[in-house]
């Protein structure tokens, strides 16, 4: 199977893109953006003009949001820019295998077990000793572009 | 170390134990240049600072020390430690310690470590100054005799040179803005300037004035630089900074020190308002000095003696900027700014006579301009010319306009408009050449200039009666103002190309030449008769050019000078409003009186130029030839600001028949031309069509100039909002095709919502205040209904949608539901009573969807905070309106808002592999957590304002009970970590000292774990760094005891269980809360650093605590006596506290006049004991 097909059938899967065209001059601080392919967060954008009499640009820093790599991007601001479709779904911790996957439990009473782990070790120490204490841990995953990652952690223990 | 400090200053020196304090010190000082061991050095150095009466050994280290550095830190040593235990040095030893600082200046007159010299003279005048209240006459007189002797009397050099800096350390310590704490009340500072300007200063200023004549005749007479030389420049140094001592009439002293702590905000100098920007300082210093400076020959002497400098600068030692130059020019330019009862009242004579002697003097270095300025050119030192140009801008200040322009006539055949129009054209001509070159002399030369211009029209402006202008100025005002803008349109033809300025954006480029434009304008309006036409061939003159370039030649150069064009040119035409509605400028109504014809008002003309120019951008193939995004920026502006002063003026139809039989002539003519002026884009003559070209225009850029932010910002905040804020505007707005295209375009279309969010927030806004201009209500609030139904049936529409939670988070639902929030923000915020119901009706339907999306949304903070500052406005602008029942539906619905936001947050961590990311997620958890408490800040509200017909409690809504809920649930989710954001620290303090004050009732009430963290943040704030959540958390520490006082007193429980102390089944014995904050209130006010404005609001709190916990007051004293180990000590803390508690007649009530008395009683305690226990 080529990358392309792969891409289309799971653009069909999902039942809605993994980006969006979004006009430039309308992506604020905190939204997100696709640059060089990758899904990020915007935390700065400025404007400026191709010399004095031309049209307005805009400059883009944003930060990879799963890599926390800086990408910037310079874009006309009437132009499109693609927009990440970014998805964070909350899921019950079952279990943490040896290996250092996780086991969620979904929505319909399945369970996900190919999530590894988050690589941060804040996060990391609080999953696993949260979970060695046995409290009610729900992890929020955050998916795009094919992509996910655990972000964010609550505890909704018993009080 | 320590023990040498402990000698008691009568016992005999032990010589041993200084030599070792010493050799330590000088060991400390070594090792801390050479970077040794820093922090043992400086230890040894501060125990030396802190060691009790450490005097002797400091005298001893400063007398035998071969170490300068040492000598100074001895120096600093006696300051401390003398400030600090001065309340209980003998009256004896104080003067000592004085004396032996001023023999040691003398002793060491000329030595090379200037810097030790001239920090024991300000030891000197610190310790004088410390005492100046308790000395008596005939001491200080003693002190001065001395130092009069120095200056006057001797003619060593060195010797005058120690007893000048000793004045100059003297009056920097008495001037408040340049004095050293002292831990004193700002009283006493204020006491002794008024004391010594009433006593000593003229006098100093005389000994100064004697030392540097007795030597000025040996300095004209020799060609060579001699020592004297330094005692001249010194003795001007001290003149001109006693010139700048902030004189106060004596009978306004006496009154600012009864009125105690005022002193500093009590005054706004009458002066600053119309001077400006401008640095130039008046001096005033009453009428008892004109004999020194005025009608003794000072001024010529001075002008004589720098006069005799000028041809001494080609020999050696002396040059243009030789300190004893800079200090004569600066003193003759200081001299030119003298103005006040210093001269008698003859009508100004004398002051004139005074300005016309000076300008002798000064207009050597400005004249002939061309010359002077083609010598800079070459290499010659600029800074006569700018001193030149600075005295200039001090008698603009000082001197009635006309005056001004006369004092040259009686040197030269043309006034001093005609000089300084001619100098600064030579200046600009100057600045043109070297464009290219960054702050240079020229440009410090035409601000001032500038300045001077400013400040001569804007007394013209400001003197009331219509001056007008001779003739002679106002065609130099004009002659300046066309070069002006040549030089202006050069700088924007050559720049045009340049890619990167920093002034890329119009914002930054107003910002940085609004001052310099607006001076510009008033030069124009001077002469408008002359200027106005002027522009207007100008502006017609590129337009032509643009059109006959069309397609065959690069526009960018003349689209450049246009934009210069139009910043200029609105100047002229009208004032920035500043949120007023500014009037058409009085310069421009006073001229023209000779135009019977309103369309032939070249005011008229012009306008009318620039706005056909204008409405050529509506037509697209202009458009996209010439109306770039930055020209279309000037043209927005220019209509936001013109439209503002001529466009349906608010009194056209005022005056024009009452009282005008009572005018003469002239006058009928120049009201007759005035009102053809304002009636002519009036509501019944063209106002209207203009206003219709205006919003096609706006609405053009908003839709054809897709991205162009600042564009649209400038559309959308300046030009529209501008014109919904003026009611007879609105009227004639909501009958437009135009505004309602616009309307229905935003509301109803999809192609604004490529607008930025914040400008659809800002449009929804204007659009929704033009509302009132309907006739009658119902139709307001019909038209803001079909505003937003639209927008609110489609956020419902989105809410119920089955599969909504699977597609919230796609970009363009994302987008359509944060414009739509955006947009009901902005409708939410222009609440009026008159539509209120139409908005209550919007936000009611969107409250189910808003809880939907708050679910949805969750992780996406971006969203939460628009639904939440959405709720915040919506529930500001509607809750003092709200009838019981809607009431109750709104609280029900913010505290379901409330919950369902902390379920989310409570106990979440957000983890990110990037900083950046992080501390951005802090960020938007602060700022929604400041909305929340905002959101409460409004509930509160309806208690104070409220309209509604029934009671609130007939629905059983407590707002007080709502608010306590809000904040135990908001609370848990405020870190220690997210009060250090300081704004969201003063908005929960603020909240919750206010709860306190008002409902302290509520809080009795509270069960015990909503009660400790209520206390343990009060804590938090007692101990915070910033004074004013200090008081906050004070006033609710008053507001608690007070209330608990009060109840006990009625017999009533008060805060029952949380003040009263218990022990635990454990045997731990848990205080009372107000024990536990008397401590600690008590420790702080004792032991610790805090501002001295607190004293007075922590008085307030501890009174009544001590009245409520006496007995444990009563330990915390015995305590605190008990600690103190030496005798006098404690003798003067067991008084102190005595005075504390029962002087000033203090009784057990709490009403506004005992705690006034106790505020008096602590502040004196505080000052009595406060030193020692510090320290010790």
């Amino acid at each position: 199977m080529s990358d392309e097909e792969h891409h289309f059938e799971s653009k069909a899967d999902a039942g809605a893109s993994k980006t969006f065209p979004q006009q430039a001059g309308t992506i604020r601080k905190n939204g997100y953006i696709v640059i060089k392919g990758r899904p990020c967060k915007v935390v700065e954008v400025s404007t400026s003009k191709t010399g004095k009499h031309g049209h307005a640009k805009c400059h883009f820093v944003a930060i990879d949001i799963f890599t926390a790599k800086k990408l910037e991007d310079i874009v006309p601001s009437s132009h499109n820019c693609d927009v990440p479709h970014v998805n964070r779904t909350d899921y019950q911790l079952i279990d943490i295998s040896e290996d250092g996957f996780v086991s969620l439990l979904t929505d319909n009473g399945n369970t996900k077990d190919d999530l590894r782990l988050p690589t941060d070790e804040s996060l990391l120490s609080q999953i696993k000793d949260g979970f060695a204490e046995g409290k009610d841990l729900v992890v929020s995953v955050m998916s795009a572009m094919g992509e996910e990652q655990i972000c964010a952690l609550k505890d909704i223990g018993p009080k | 170390m320590h023990q040498a400090g402990y000698n008691q200053n009568c016992a005999p020196p032990d010589m041993a134990k200084l030599q070792a304090t010493m050799r330590a010190i000088e060991l400390a000082c070594s090792s801390i240049q050479m970077h040794a061991n820093p922090s043992a050095a400086e230890a040894t150095i501060l125990s030396l600072n802190q060691s009790p009466q450490p005097y002797q050994a400091c005298q001893f280290i400063l007398e035998n020390s071969q170490l300068a550095n040492a000598r100074f830190l001895a120096a600093g040593a006696i300051r401390d430690a003398a400030i600090r235990e001065w309340a209980f040095l003998e009256a004896d030893y104080k003067k000592s310690l004085i004396r032996f600082c001023w023999l040691f200046i003398m002793k060491h007159a000329g030595s090379p470590e200037g810097y030790v010299q001239s920090k024991v003279a300000s030891v000197a005048a610190q310790l004088l100054k410390r005492g100046w209240l308790d000395f008596t006459v005939a001491e200080k007189e003693a002190i001065f005799l001395e130092v009069k002797q120095a200056v006057t009397g001797s003619h060593i050099v060195d010797v005058q040179l120690v007893g000048i800096n000793f004045l100059e350390s003297l009056v920097s310590e008495f001037s408040p803005s340049t004095s050293t704490a002292m831990g004193l009340p700002r009283e006493f500072h204020e006491q002794c300037r008024t004391s010594l300007e009433m006593d000593y200063i003229k006098e100093f200023y005389c000994w100064a004035q004697y030392a540097a004549l007795n030597v000025s005749h040996r300095i004209t007479g020799s060609d060579t630089a001699i020592p004297e030389v330094k005692v001249c420049s010194a003795a001007l140094r001290l003149m001109l900074q006693i010139l700048n001592w902030d004189f106060r009439a004596k009978k306004k002293a006496v009154e600012s020190s009864k009125r105690g702590l005022d002193v500093y905000c009590g005054e706004i100098k009458q002066e600053s308002n119309f001077l400006g920007r401008s640095e130039c300082i008046l001096v005033q210093p009453g009428s008892s000095w004109c004999d020194v400076l005025i009608s003794s020959g000072h001024v010529g002497w001075l002008l004589n003696l720098y006069g005799a400098l000028r041809k001494k600068f080609s020999c050696e030692g002396y040059w243009i900027d030789c300190p004893l130059a800079v200090s004569a020019r600066k003193l003759i330019v200081q001299f030119c700014s003298i103005t006040g009862t210093i001269f008698p009242s003859d009508s100004g004579y004398m002051h004139g006579q005074y300005l016309v002697q000076l300008l002798s003097g000064i207009i050597q270095w400005i004249e002939p301009p061309d010359a002077v300025l083609k010598a800079i050119e070459c290499g010659r030192s600029e800074s006569e010319l700018l001193d030149g140009c600075r005295a200039l801008l001090s008698m603009a200040t000082v001197s009635k306009p006309l005056v001004f322009d006369q004092l040259l006539k009686s040197l030269r055949p043309y006034g001093t408009l005609t000089l300084l129009s001619v100098l600064m054209s030579e200046v600009i001509k100057c600045l043109m050449e070297n464009l290219s070159e960054e702050e240079t002399w020229s440009w410090v030369a035409r601000d001032i200039l500038l300045d001077t211009w400013t400040a001569f029209l804007m007394h013209l402006d400001g003197s009331g009666h219509n001056d007008m202008l001779p003739a002679e100025g106002i065609s130099a005002a004009s002659n300046l103002f066309a070069i002006i803008v040549q030089s202006e349109l050069k700088a924007a033809s050559t720049s045009a190309f340049s890619d990167e300025n920093e002034y890329d954006n119009l914002h930054a480029s107003i910002a940085a030449m609004d001052e310099r434009l607006s001076s510009y304008a008033l030069i124009a309006r001077a002469a408008s008769s002359a200027t106005i036409p002027f522009l207007t061939t100008l502006f017609s003159e590129c337009v032509t050019r643009l059109h006959q370039g069309r397609g065959t030649s690069d526009p960018t150069e003349t689209l450049e000078e246009l934009y210069s064009l139009l910043l200029i040119a609105g100047h002229v035409l009208a004032d920035e409003g500043q949120g007023e509605t500014p009037l058409v400028p009085k310069d421009i109504q006073a001229q023209f009186t000779d135009v019977v014809d309103a369309d032939k008002h070249p005011v008229v003309i012009l306008s009318g130029s620039i706005i056909r120019f204008a409405e050529q951008s509506l037509d697209p193939e202009m458009r996209t030839s010439f109306f770039s995004p930055r020209l279309m920026e000037a043209v927005i502006w220019f209509l936001a600001r013109w439209s503002s002063t001529y466009l349906m003026p608010p009194e056209e139809n005022k005056g024009n028949k009452s009282g005008c039989e009572n005018y003469s002539n002239a006058q009928l003519r120049s009201e007759h031309s005035k009102n053809a002026l304002l009636s002519f884009f009036g509501e019944y003559n063209q106002g209207k069509l203009v206003l219709d070209i205006i919003i096609r225009i706006s609405l053009t850029t908003l839709v054809s100039y897709p991205g162009e932010k600042d564009l649209q910002g400038l559309t959308c905040y300046q030009l529209l909002h501008g014109l919904v804020r003026r009611k007879n505007v609105i009227a004639h707005l909501v009958s437009l095709d135009s505004w309602r295209d616009l309307a229905n375009v935003f509301a109803n279309e999809r192609g604004l919502f490529s607008l930025n969010a914040t400008h659809q927030r800002s449009l929804a806004e204007t659009l929704a205040l033009s509302a009132s201009g309907m006739k009658t209500s119902e139709a307001s609030n019909e038209y803001i209904k079909s505003l937003t139904s639209h927008m609110t049936a489609n956020l419902v529409a989105l809410s119920c949608k089955n599969d909504f939670k699977n597609i919230a988070q796609q970009p363009d639902i994302l987008l359509l539901v944060s414009c739509l929030l955006e947009r009901l923000r902005g409708v939410a915020s222009a609440s009026e009573p008159r539509i209120q119901k139409a908005i209550y009706e919007m936000g009611f339907t969107v409250m189910n969807p808003i809880l939907i999306f708050l679910e949805a949304y969750k992780h996406e903070s971006v969203v939460v905070y628009l639904l939440l500052k959405f709720v915040v406005h919506w529930v500001d602008g509607q809750i003092i309106y709200l009838e019981a029942r809607e009431t109750a539906a709104a609280v029900d619905f913010c505290m379901r808002l409330l919950r369902l936001y902390s379920s989310h947050n409570i106990g979440k961590i957000s983890v990110s592999l990037s900083n950046s990311l992080r501390s951005e997620a802090d960020t938007e958890r602060y700022k929604d957590l400041r909305a929340l408490l905002q959101l409460l800040a409004n509930l509160c509200s309806k208690d104070l304002v409220d309209f509604a017909s029934e009671p609130l409690e007939a629905y059983g809504v407590s707002i007080s009970q709502v608010v306590f809920m809000g904040l135990h649930i908001v609370t848990p989710l405020i870190t220690s970590e997210l009060l250090k954001y300081p704004k969201l620290c003063h908005s929960y303090f603020s909240l919750l000292s206010h709860m306190l004050e008002v409902y302290p009732e509520i809080v009795a009430q509270l069960n015990n774990e909503a009660f400790v963290h209520i206390a343990e943040t009060l804590d938090f704030g007692l101990h915070h760094q910033d004074g004013e959540v200090v008081d906050l958390s004070l006033r609710a520490l008053k507001a608690l005891a007070s209330y608990h006082y009060k109840e006990k007193g009625m017999g009533k429980v008060g805060l029952g269980s949380h003040a009263t102390s218990y022990k635990h089944p454990g045997g731990k014995v848990q205080e009372g809360v107000l024990s536990r904050f008397l401590c600690s209130l008590l420790h702080l006010l004792l032991f610790e650093d805090y501002s001295n404005d607190l004293v007075s609001s922590a008085a307030d709190a501890l009174f009544p605590l001590v009245l409520c916990e006496q007995s444990v007051y009563q330990n915390l004293v015995n305590e605190l006596l008990e600690r103190q180990a030496n005798q006098m000590f404690r003798l003067r803390l067991t008084n102190a506290l005595q005075s504390l508690t029962n002087s000033n007649n203090l009784s057990t009530t709490l009403d506004r006049v005992n705690f006034q008395r106790f505020r008096k009683n602590l502040h004196s305690f505080l000052i009595e004991v406060r030193g020692f226990l510090q320290t010790i």
